[in-house]
């Protein structure tokens, strides 16, 4: 009776979270290849060609590892720098309550307020021109639509800050580090090195799978800079959605060819980090 | 200077809510105005106007939401535990991971296929089992953490001492996962409440959640009904996160 | 492992198939032959997927509050409308058609590039509009009405609605309106930063007015694409484009996503510009309050497209006997005469006014005004054809690697 209700249940959970993402990914494979689809002609490798040789697909990549990168660097440093200064605060009182807010904001939303503040007519720079500062919104720095993706950090920052603000306050607790702390005070050392040495790393450390699922996650974002980047670059998710559905019907096999590389890329990295660390997989060796 | 920090952080944390609640109320915002030149909750009786729906959509967005968490979160507990037991434990939560960061439009784009295909793009529940594909993979990865070797040694000895499995499940299980399972319930939930691209894709248009409906705001260039549908869609996050933050959080990690 | 995956596919498929989706019963009667009265028997109690762009709050009121009531009141048709267009139509039609499924949608509001790739996919269902009672009073010889891109309709699609391009501005911050290219070219330079078009269709029709202007006006490009005009005057339509590029907004390396982003720019005082298909558009806006009360709409001297809209059946359509009964109703003297109304719609009709009986001429004639949108007799002179569909592929293409990546 165990023995069958385990069976079923594994069945189930390979069935609704394997099966959809294998059947995606072979009709995109199928697709980009010409073989399947309304206009298609048979196989051809014509549309894997266009989108390799052309330059914008490198720079939709590029430009999507950037932003991920910025973003995490930024997200951890000054979720790092919060706990750590702000250690005590942060389990009690209104702050406790507050740093959990900023969850309830989804990413369409984050996306429209930082327009609404960062454009050239935005909030900040009304509030600029009415000090004086400018006389004219044209000054205003260019943030949003940029070729930075500026907008699209600061949103972003927003949204994962909080998780990590959350995360290692917990970590805070769980590793023992106010102990930790207090020992290497004893064995006197200095507050800046406990900071460096010792506090950072573990945390670093521990979080490092969290960390890299967040830099994937950040690549394939969408909603953010469909309203707040350009044409080019534009990030991942958006240059697919666009070919997908742009005037020319020739362009959707591409589409598809961008799906297939996005998902690979993903599924290789998730493995490499199976292969070289897998107790991040299974938390009792963790 | 901590402290002025922390105020500063406390603002910044109150002034999107504050800016959009603004916006909402509003009519007509030119440059180089401050605020809205004009005021008025004449934005918020659109909500009820018959044609806005923005109501039925907020409804519609909860059950849909509410539906997605519930089972996610009931199976996810089972199969969890069935895949903590697995001695291929770690090649199963790798197949959970990678459902988890893709990119859920990019997903949609290469699925829509067979959605069509069983007849149920374009419809309720062809967004619901969408959304399952995305919330259960997730649902998993945080319930994986509470299998451990402490909770299966409460397990062996409520057994032992003669339990059967189902009281053993009602009686000590559940009461021990409780907070685990609130919190798979509340992220899931989350997880299909914020969902707009995947939603959009399968709901082909016809399946307006809150999302959709923001989206489709700001393609009005309606910034001021975009703005109060974003307050429908921000508030009863909040409210859940202040009412449980102490019961959920509090003793569980969010990842 | 091949066998292994068709398994999976089609485990898959049962259980998404039992998970929900009925399909509706096909019509049991050959439409093509029947009379309308049978159509209309057949049409009753059906219900009717309607698939348009929502993005204006005007034109969805008249849809729900309007022709829904009217049709469940006439027919007993439930209308159910869902919001896509253009290029979401053609992906969900082509999938439906590849997946061999009825459609999710029965009929959609179509524009001309939209007519051009659905009869690349056959995704249209027709010839039905000559057995449409109502057609009779369509103006299908004027040339913006009964030709779409250049390409008869051949009864394929229903003309709808009909509207020219405006540019819009604010009347307090631009008194000396450009009205050609080179006025353009100078008002831009004198003001940098604050014009723009759209990367979209409402940019895209913009650039196929200055292409026509470039080529010497009205009629030269009429006709079936020409490879060898396009390529001349696109060389110099690119070349005035980058002329105009470092004083564009954002110095011409980015531009809206759509006319959406374009409007709320020039709401807040971004733009001094902003454009619309819809000639009724800004008495709109300002009546939303998106737009200052001092906002105004015109035509430059080197005209602007002048294009219609129109209703289509999907060719896997399930309902299609009750979306011809929708479509006739629509094209009804009495419904296109509501729709024409400013504080409605405001949307150009698509009839022929002298076919109509005395009472709705006199009706038509005596539409309430508009406020600040321009009146239609007085930018008709100044309107443009829509080119064949492929200019405007070739000009989205090229405008990406001209101008965007450039």
């Amino acid at each position: 009776m165990k023995f069958k209700s385990k069976h079923i249940s594994i069945t189930i959970f390979i069935l609704f979270a394997a099966v959809p993402v294998l059947l995606g990914f072979g009709y995109a494979l199928l697709y980009s290849f010409g073989l399947t689809g309304i206009l298609s002609e048979g196989f051809t490798t014509e549309y894997w060609e266009k989108t390799l040789l052309a330059t914008e697909f490198w720079k939709s990549l590029g430009f999507s590892l950037f932003i991920a990168a910025v973003v995490m660097t930024t997200s951890l440093f000054f979720s790092l720098w919060i706990v750590i200064s702000w250690t005590k605060n942060l389990y009690k009182g209104l702050l406790s309550y507050v740093t959990y807010l900023p969850l309830a904001f989804p990413a369409i939303v984050m996306a429209f307020f930082s327009f609404q503040l960062l454009s050239k007519s935005g909030f900040i720079s009304r509030v600029i021109f009415n000090l004086g500062w400018i006389d004219d919104l044209s000054q205003f720095p260019d943030w949003t639509n940029d070729a930075y993706g500026v907008a699209i950090i600061f949103s972003l920052c927003l949204l994962i800050t909080p998780f990590f603000i959350i995360l290692y306050s917990n970590l805070y607790q769980n590793e023992r580090i106010p102990e930790l702390k207090a020992l290497a005070q004893t064995l006197g050392a200095k507050k800046n090195q406990i900071t460096t040495r010792i506090i950072v790393p573990i945390l670093l450390k521990k979080s490092a799978f969290t960390i890299m699922l967040f830099l994937i996650f950040v690549m394939g974002t969408y909603e953010i800079p469909l309203l707040l980047g350009r044409q080019d670059p534009s990030m991942l998710s958006v240059f697919i959605i666009q070919k997908l559905q742009k005037f020319n019907l020739a362009d959707i096999p591409q589409a598809y060819a961008v799906s297939v590389i996005y998902i690979l890329l993903i599924a290789t990295l998730i493995a490499v980090v199976y292969k070289t660390r897998p107790a991040f997989f299974n938390p009792e060796k963790n | 200077m901590k402290k002025a920090l922390q105020i500063l952080f406390i603002l910044s944390i109150f002034f999107p809510i504050a800016f959009l609640l603004l916006l909402s109320l509003g009519r007509n915002w030119p440059y180089p105005e401050l605020l809205p030149q004009s005021l008025s909750l004449e934005n918020w009786e659109f909500l009820q106007k018959s044609d806005s729906k923005l109501l039925q959509t907020f409804f519609l967005s909860l059950g849909i939401s509410i539906l997605v968490a519930t089972v996610t979160t009931a199976l996810a507990f089972i199969t969890s535990k069935h895949i903590a037991l697995s001695k291929y434990r770690n090649k199963l939560m790798l197949l959970a991971y990678i459902p988890y960061v893709l990119s859920p439009v990019i997903l949609a784009a290469t699925l829509h296929f067979f959605f069509i295909y069983a007849g149920i793009s374009g419809n309720v529940s062809g967004v619901l089992l969408a959304q399952f594909f995305i919330a259960y993979p997730f649902g998993v990865i945080i319930l994986n953490n509470f299998w451990n070797h402490k909770t299966r040694a409460i397990e062996e000895l409520s057994k032992t001492l003669g339990s059967s499995s189902w009281q053993t499940f009602k009686n000590v299980l559940l009461p021990i996962s409780k907070n685990a399972l609130l919190l798979c319930f509340f992220q899931t939930f989350l997880v299909s409440w914020f969902e707009f691209g995947l939603t959009n894709l399968i709901g082909v248009g016809s399946v307006q959640t809150l999302t959709v409906r923001v989206f489709s705001f700001v393609n009005e260039a309606n910034i001021f009904y975009a703005a109060l549908a974003s307050c429908l869609l921000i508030l009863p996050p909040m409210i859940l996160i202040w009412i449980n933050k102490r019961y959920i959080f509090a003793t569980e990690t969010v990842i | 492992m091949k066998k292994v995956h068709i398994y999976l596919i089609l485990i898959t498929a049962v259980l998404i198939t039992a998970c929900g989706g009925k399909e509706k019963e096909e019509n049991s009667i050959d439409l093509t032959s029947a009379s309308w009265e049978e159509i209309e028997k057949e049409a009753h109690g059906k219900t009717v997927n309607m698939m348009m762009w929502s993005g204006d709050p005007k034109i969805n009121s008249y849809m729900k509050n309007y022709v829904a009531p009217a049709m469940k009141e006439r027919h007993n048709i439930d209308v159910e409308l869902s919001n896509g267009q253009g290029n979401a139509v053609v992906q969900l039609i082509m999938t439906e058609k590849q997946a061999g499924k009825k459609s999710n949608i029965d009929m959609m509001w179509i524009n001309g590039e939209t007519f051009y790739q659905l009869r690349q996919v056959k995704g249209l269902y027709g010839p039905f509009v000559d057995q449409l009672p109502n057609a009779q009073y369509i103006d299908l010889d004027n040339p913006f009405i009964g030709t779409d891109f250049q390409e008869p309709i051949n009864g394929m699609e229903t003309p709808w609605g009909n509207v020219q391009m405006t540019l819009i501005y604010n009347s307090d911050n631009v008194t000396d309106l450009p009205q050609s290219r080179e006025d353009l070219l100078d008002f831009v330079k004198a003001n940098p930063g604050k014009f723009t078009f759209d990367n979209h269709f409402t940019g895209l029709t913009f650039l196929k007015a200055l292409l026509i202007d470039i080529a010497g006006g009205k009629d030269a490009l009429a006709g079936d694409f020409n490879e060898e005009k396009y390529n001349k005057y696109s060389a110099q339509l690119w070349s005035y484009v980058k002329e105009l590029q470092p004083y564009l907004w954002k110095n011409g390396e980015a531009f809206p996503q759509n006319v959406a982003q374009m409007h709320q720019l020039f709401a807040s005082g971004e733009l001094l510009f902003t454009m619309s298909n819809n000639d009724a558009e800004v008495d709109n806006k300002i009546n939303e309050g998106v737009f200052a009360a001092s906002s105004r709409a015109y035509v430059p001297e080197f005209g602007t497209i002048q294009n219609s809209h129109y209703l289509g059946i999907a060719s896997d359509a399930v309902d299609k006997a009750a979306a011809m009964v929708m479509i006739n109703f629509m094209i009804s003297p009495e419904a296109q005469l509501e729709k024409q109304n400013p504080d409605v719609w405001g949307d150009g009709t698509v009839l022929k006014l002298d076919r109509l009986s005395q009472e709705f001429q006199e009706k038509f004639q005596n539409i309430p005004s508009r406020k600040q949108a321009p009146n239609r007799k007085d930018i008709q002179e100044k309107a443009l054809q829509e080119l064949a569909p492929e200019y405007m592929i070739r000009l989205a293409e090229d405008f990406r690697t001209e101008i965007i990546n450039s």
